[in-house]
């Protein structure tokens, strides 16, 4: 989806090397995401996708490389510069991390009343909106530890979505979800994607989530820590011969026979 | 070798033709078998007869009952015939056996490639050191921002941590110092009695209170309560990754959740010092009236003119105001900082009171010290 008269690349990474203390955790990474695509990073367990969504949200910082969102390198500059580059996101934490001490409805309020001067009533108004869209209309009063598993991403989601974000950073929203809730949370990502025009970057290993929201999609490799592939994952299933990469993805056909 | 396969023991039968070894597993391999530890170290010294030994062909009986233990058996007996260059090849293993000592393999050797460092300890080191001044540096500045008028703190989380800290210290605060200026009235007069002086149990008892006393016994009571539940808040907040979605919608953590906890320890504990006082006062009260026959008016008398000067208590409030600062950020700093496992936070509410209640001791004696060197003692 292309906005007239904006830059249709609304993230760039460019060669970027990620690292705990002298562990070295991913290498040379450099891919970019078109506005209102849905990048999927996908690869086994601890092959660094949850940590190059930590650095792309502002969390971690690089050892080398540009994380660039909407032409602000995110890491080049301060750190008010760099919380400005972070209000254009929103970010899905894998088991929703909503602040334990307010109800659902304070949760999604609060970056409204911290960044914004709406009125009480728009921000009701704001919240209540967002909550229907995720399917949670009604649940404000709840407070998180009254929610179940699936309700609480919906929610966290709301949240990452209450500055109307233009890109949204999804660690692995189906996670631990049943089949039903986590296709309903993928048909809440698609139409998002195409109502809203918003940009995702999804971390995820569940591969009935990637072919179902996916437009394009890096392999990271634990073993050699860069990216294995790269495309959209219906493709990577056809014409890639990388073993790792086949045996990643055939899984799902497996199952589906 | 006399070979029974048929007895519930494990047993190895061995053939040396000249620089090749044949080695037969058979028997009941069991985890439970007591003979196997025998067997065990029969295998060490017959490795050490075999170090000149070129190849070993290692094969099981059909008969051969196995589990686990023989599986660990047979890699620790490759990697043992190895040692010394020889080569190790196993045939007409079990197919299970066969396979599970391939996973086993596998599985090795993928720790092997992904094997990380552990992560330092950082005790002492420069990090561990600079951390703590550059969150302090971070508490100043989210203070000033709030001056300013520029701060993300919500007053009604202030107004809560406050509520915490302060009245729901009350019964406490009031049991723990009400027996303090009871023990110190009933400790006191056995002294005083020697000198027909015990009247002065009133000058003792208000004087320690005002001055060490109360300031001391709500700051210990404090970190015990209120800097623990400010590190478990933090730290339980840190483990779910709430901190962490604070920081991606661009608001300070510091701000929002560490200077209204501290702000309000700032100025609860002062207030809590002036209770404590009085109720350190009252329970030597109880003991000269009850105990030593003195009138209440009596008592009272006493006690005031050994506060005449006021600075008697502004000292022990004064410094009330920094153990509250010490206390606020002690348990704020190890919440934030704990690691991502229940044991971790368990660790850093442990550490934040054994840190803050002997950062307290140091800084009363260091007040004292400068009191006593200023002369305002």
């Amino acid at each position: 989806m292309n906005v007239s008269g904006r830059d249709d690349i609304v993230i760039r990474v460019e060669s970027l090397d990620l690292a705990y203390g002298n562990h070295l955790v991913l290498k040379n990474i450099s891919f970019e995401v078109r506005r209102g695509d849905c990048l999927v990073v996908m690869g086994g367990s601890g092959c660094g996708k949850s940590t190059l969504l930590k650095s792309m949200v502002g969390l971690l910082a690089p050892l080398r490389g540009k994380i660039i969102i909407d032409r602000d390198e995110l890491w080049l500059n301060g750190d008010k510069k760099r919380k400005e580059t972070l209000k254009k996101l929103g970010v899905l934490f894998q088991n929703g991390a909503l602040w334990s001490s307010m109800t659902v409805f304070e949760n999604v309020a609060m970056p409204l009343e911290i960044f914004t001067d709406l009125g009480v009533k728009e921000v009701e108004n704001l919240v209540d909106y967002k909550l229907a869209l995720v399917g949670l209309a009604g649940a404000g009063n709840f407070y998180p530890s009254e929610l179940s598993g699936g309700m609480r991403k919906r929610a966290g989601l709301a949240r990452a979505m209450a500055m109307d974000p233009e890109i949204l950073f999804l660690d692995e929203p189906s996670a631990g979800l049943d089949p039903i809730t986590s296709k309903r949370l993928d048909d809440l990502i698609n139409e998002l994607k195409e109502s809203l025009g918003i940009s995702f970057v999804v971390v995820t290993h569940e591969l009935a989530s990637i072919f179902d929201i996916a437009d394009d999609s890096i392999f990271l490799d634990s073993e050699s820590k860069e990216i294995l592939a790269h495309g959209n994952p219906k493709d990577l299933l056809k014409e890639n011969n990388l073993t790792k990469v086949r045996s990643f993805l055939e899984r799902k056909t497996v199952n589906n026979s | 070798m006399p070979s029974s396969c048929d007895e519930k023991i494990p047993r190895i039968e061995h053939h040396q033709n000249n620089s090749d070894v044949s080695i037969t597993i058979c028997g009941y391999w069991s985890l439970n078998s007591r003979e196997r530890l025998c067997l065990l170290r029969r295998w060490e010294s017959l490795v050490l007869q075999w170090k000149d030994v070129l190849r070993f062909e290692i094969k099981c009986d059909e008969s051969l009952v196995w589990d686990s233990s023989l599986v660990v058996f047979l890699r620790n007996a490759n990697r043992d015939l190895s040692v010394n260059g020889g080569q190790v090849v196993f045939l007409d293993l079990p197919a299970g056996l066969n396979k599970l000592l391939n996973l086993a393999d596998e599985g090795q050797k993928r720790n092997k490639e992904q094997k990380q460092d552990p992560p330092s300890d950082g005790f002492l080191s420069m990090e561990a050191l600079l951390k703590p001044l550059d969150f302090l540096g971070a508490l100043v500045i989210s203070f000033l921002n709030l001056v300013r008028g520029r701060s993300v703190m919500r007053w009604r989380d202030f107004f809560a941590s406050a509520r915490n800290c302060s009245a729901s210290a009350l019964p406490i605060v009031t049991l723990i110092s009400f027996l303090t200026g009871v023990t110190m009235a009933f400790v006191g007069s056995v002294q005083l009695e020697k000198f027909n002086a015990t009247i002065y149990v009133a000058d003792l008892v208000s004087l320690a209170m005002v001055r060490e006393m109360g300031a001391l016994m709500v700051a210990i009571i404090m970190a015990g309560r209120t800097g623990a539940a400010f590190a478990a808040e933090l730290g339980n907040m840190n483990l779910n990754e709430e901190i962490d979605s604070l920081e991606t919608f661009g608001i300070c953590s510091v701000s929002f959740l560490v200077l209204p906890r501290t702000l309000a320890l700032f100025v609860m504990t002062p207030l809590l010092t002036i209770y404590a006082d009085i109720v350190g006062i009252l329970g030597g009260l109880l003991v000269g009236t009850l105990v030593m026959g003195f009138s209440a008016l009596h008592y009272l008398e006493q006690t005031q003119s050994a506060l005449t000067d006021m600075w008697e208590v502004y000292s022990g409030v004064s410094k009330s105001l920094f153990f509250g600062l010490i206390i606020g950020f002690v348990g704020c700093y190890k919440g934030v900082f704990s690691g991502r496992d229940s044991a971790s936070l368990g660790k850093s509410v442990t550490s934040a009171v054994v840190i803050s209640v002997t950062l307290i001791i140091i800084a009363d004696a260091f007040f004292e010290t400068a009191f006593s060197l200023l002369e305002l003692r």
